[in-house]
């Protein structure tokens, strides 16, 4: 027996099994073989979207974007790949948001509030949602914040009527302008055709208007006397906001065209009825909190706007 | 000695400037020719030069590499190198470079007696040994 | 004048020079390659020494090999893992030591380990060959010293710093794994996700293609360097001096190719 041909048989052969049992391991690894799950998901914008943007559930990676294409009507179908392992994550009400942190790449976020529920078929569409309020919130709060800044500045307690009248007139234009913003906030869906977009900006009136309240309520109640115009100015920030109200109702009528569009995506129309549900959700929140502020304020009965 | 190195191809030549590959064993370094140039296979090339090496009387160097070898040992490998290359003629250059040890002509004669090849030996010398060929 | 017309000369010289060096090494390595589609190549007696030189650069090394792979990645490992604690990165750790390890340190490290060795040697052995004429007796055997010299010599190189690399590679893996999660099971999914993430296909066969240039590189060089030697014996030193620094220069480019390849 040759000795050294031994030992190199020896480690040929080793080196084989190993480079054999890695590679199987790897192959696994990658589901090489297990069945590929695909999902398609529909976006208003592909902003920050790329082939390799990870799918996570849980902050755990299962599966990735393949490709990014247009559909027909001009929408973006995001085609995702899930190993066949993963797949009993996605159930037919999980949410897919797309996250886009301030630090880091953008990943889709996989919610699945019941896991009991039905598993999602394999090619099956689902909406994606967007949630980088992280860039809304500021502007927002900066416009409140002006709006505040003014009414503020009307209610002072020495403040001359004619100084006052002036600010009237300023916090109008700018409520008008602000009116104004809000009313290109919400016909953009008209734009879009999308509906996750439109869905977005409803909670983001909604978190505005939240914040508006809060303070209003704050000083409002504080301060007991007020001037007639102050009242008539608030009046109208009231009636920005019955607008806004007629704005959503509106803005409700654009998610119903929408949803038919998305319709077209794709047949699956499980999800479109939970997107439905969600703006409606969202509508109603939106009404309720109007309601609540028309409830609270004392010049509820007075519409007109009375300007010298 | 230009002349010498100059011949044409149909010559193997034994010289001091034609060693033996110094890592394999003379076996090995005349098996190299059947193994390589007429694609013989290994065991039957090594057949072949063991054959060689029996037929000069010089089997038990088979394993010996270059620098194992006494002079006379040395050259005689060379020389089954040589002929193993199955060429017509064979000239043997300088021995006494190679084989200063042995009485040389007396040595390749007995060598000579040995081998059987179809071809002619020729050596080159230098003029003053040419008393040492004289019988 | 004089002065500019002599630097400008030295400098064409040199790249004159560069320029017949890389040459006759892809000369070389053509023919070798020429060589490797005939089928008169592949017969028992070059598998032989095929195998032979696996044995001395690959085999007879292999204990003090993996040894120093094992110090190695335990020490990169361990550095990794507590600088990425301080810092509150341990989510990355796992996958950073495997990047810097198996796809980079490992290989350059084998690659370096095989040229010091095997290189200087082929480089020493073909310039003593070289010098000694025993070049011009295997021509004058009409013995091409390609088939049963050099072949075997760079196909040697390529499988020992592939297999070796391999080797310590999955070596570097283990210790990964222990060093992170212990003795015990329940951290196979996540690392395997990791494992799964980093080597993509791409990945592989960069890895596998890099460590056969390695081995070609610390092979073939020596080899023309060897071949390039005058017949003086005094030079041999030199040529090995000069085959050895071209060696070091190809890792060097070699890897650097790679990471940009990879990361650019």
């Amino acid at each position: 027996m040759n000795k050294l041909h031994f030992k190199v048989g020896l480690f040929a052969a080793a080196s084989l099994v190993l480079a054999a049992v890695f590679i199987a391991y790897l192959l696994h690894a990658r589901g090489f073989f297990e069945k590929t799950f695909h999902l398609q998901l529909a976006a208003t914008s592909a902003d920050g979207v790329a082939p390799g943007v990870p799918v996570v559930f849980s902050g755990i990676e299962i599966g990735r974007v393949t490709t990014l294409g247009l559909n027909e009507n001009g929408g973006i179908i995001i085609h995702t790949e899930f190993l066949g392992r993963n797949a009993k994550w996605l159930k037919e009400n999980s949410t897919f948001t797309l996250d886009k942190p301030i630090v880091g790449g953008a990943k889709i976020r996989v919610d699945s509030p019941d896991l009991r529920a039905p598993a999602l078929p394999d090619n099956a569409t689902m909406l994606l949602l967007t949630s980088d309020i992280s860039k809304e919130i500021p502007a927002l709060v900066e416009r409140v914040k002006a709006i505040l800044a003014n009414v503020e500045y009307l209610t002072r307690k020495d403040g001359e009527i004619n100084a006052t009248l002036a600010s009237v007139k300023t916090v109008t234009g700018r409520m008008t302008g602000e009116y104004g913003v809000l009313e290109g906030v919400l016909g953009s869906p008209e734009k879009a055709r999308a509906v996750t977009d439109s869905l977005d900006k409803t909670r983001a009136l909604i978190t505005k208007l939240d914040a508006l309240t809060a303070k209003t309520d704050q000083w409002l109640f504080a301060q007991d006397g007020m001037a007639e115009q102050t009242k008539a100015s608030l009046a109208q920030v009231r009636l920005m906001l019955n607008d806004a109200q007629s704005s959503l109702k509106k803005a409700d009528a654009v998610m119903a065209n929408a949803v038919e569009i998305s319709a077209n995506v794709k047949d699956g129309t499980q999800d479109i009825a939970k997107l439905r549900a969600e703006i409606d959700d969202a509508v109603r929140k939106a009404n309720g909190l109007i309601n609540e502020i028309n409830k609270k304020w004392p010049f509820a009965r007075e519409p007109e706007v009375k300007l010298p | 000695m230009a002349a010498v190195s100059a011949l044409p191809d149909d010559v193997a030549r034994v010289a001091l400037d034609l060693p033996l590959r110094a890592n394999l064993s003379a076996l090995d370094n005349i098996a190299l020719i059947p193994l390589y140039q007429r694609h013989y296979g290994a065991a039957e090339s090594a057949r072949l030069a063991q054959a060689m090496l029996d037929q000069l009387g010089y089997a038990d160097i088979a394993l010996l590499r270059d620098p194992d070898m006494t002079p006379a040992q040395r050259f005689v490998a060379k020389l089954a190198r040589a002929l193993i290359l199955k060429r017509p003629r064979l000239v043997i250059d300088r021995p006494g470079a190679m084989l200063y040890d042995v009485p040389y002509p007396a040595f390749i004669r007995q060598l000579a007696a040995q081998a059987d090849m179809a071809g002619t030996w020729e050596i080159f010398d230098f003029s003053w040994n040419q008393a040492l060929y004289k019988e | 004048m004089n002065f500019l017309a002599a630097s400008i000369e030295s400098l064409g010289a040199k790249v004159v020079g560069w320029f017949t060096v890389g040459y006759g090494m892809f000369a070389f390595l053509a023919q070798a390659g020429l060589l490797l589609l005939e089928p008169a190549t592949w017969n028992r007696a070059t598998f032989d020494v095929v195998v032979k030189q696996i044995y001395f650069t690959a085999v007879q090394i292999l204990h003090v090999f993996l040894g120093y792979a094992l110090v190695i990645s335990w020490l990169i490992i361990t550095i990794i893992l507590s600088t990425a604690r301080d810092f509150g990165l341990t989510e990355f750790a796992s996958e950073m030591t495997i990047r810097v390890l198996v796809l980079e340190l490992l290989p350059f490290l084998t690659a370096l380990f095989v040229a010091l060795r095997s290189g200087s040697a082929i480089n020493t052995e073909v310039a003593l060959m070289q010098v000694n004429n025993e070049l011009d007796a295997l021509a004058h055997c009409k013995v091409p010293p390609m088939q049963f010299e050099f072949l075997p010599r760079l196909i040697g190189g390529v499988v020992s710093v592939v297999t070796l690399a391999g080797l310590a590679g999955l070596l570097a893996l283990l210790m990964g794994y222990l060093a992170i999660y212990g003795m015990n099971v329940a951290g196979f999914e996540p690392y395997t996700r990791t494992i799964a993430k980093i080597f993509d296909f791409r990945i592989m066969a960069g890895l596998i293609a890099k460590c056969a240039l390695f081995g070609l590189a610390v092979t073939l060089i020596p080899v023309t360097a060897g071949l390039e030697t005058p017949k003086k014996l005094f030079m041999v030193p030199v040529s090995v001096l000069r085959g050895m620094m071209r060696v070091f220069f190809a890792i060097v480019a070699i890897e650097v190719v790679s990471l940009a390849l990879k990361y650019i």
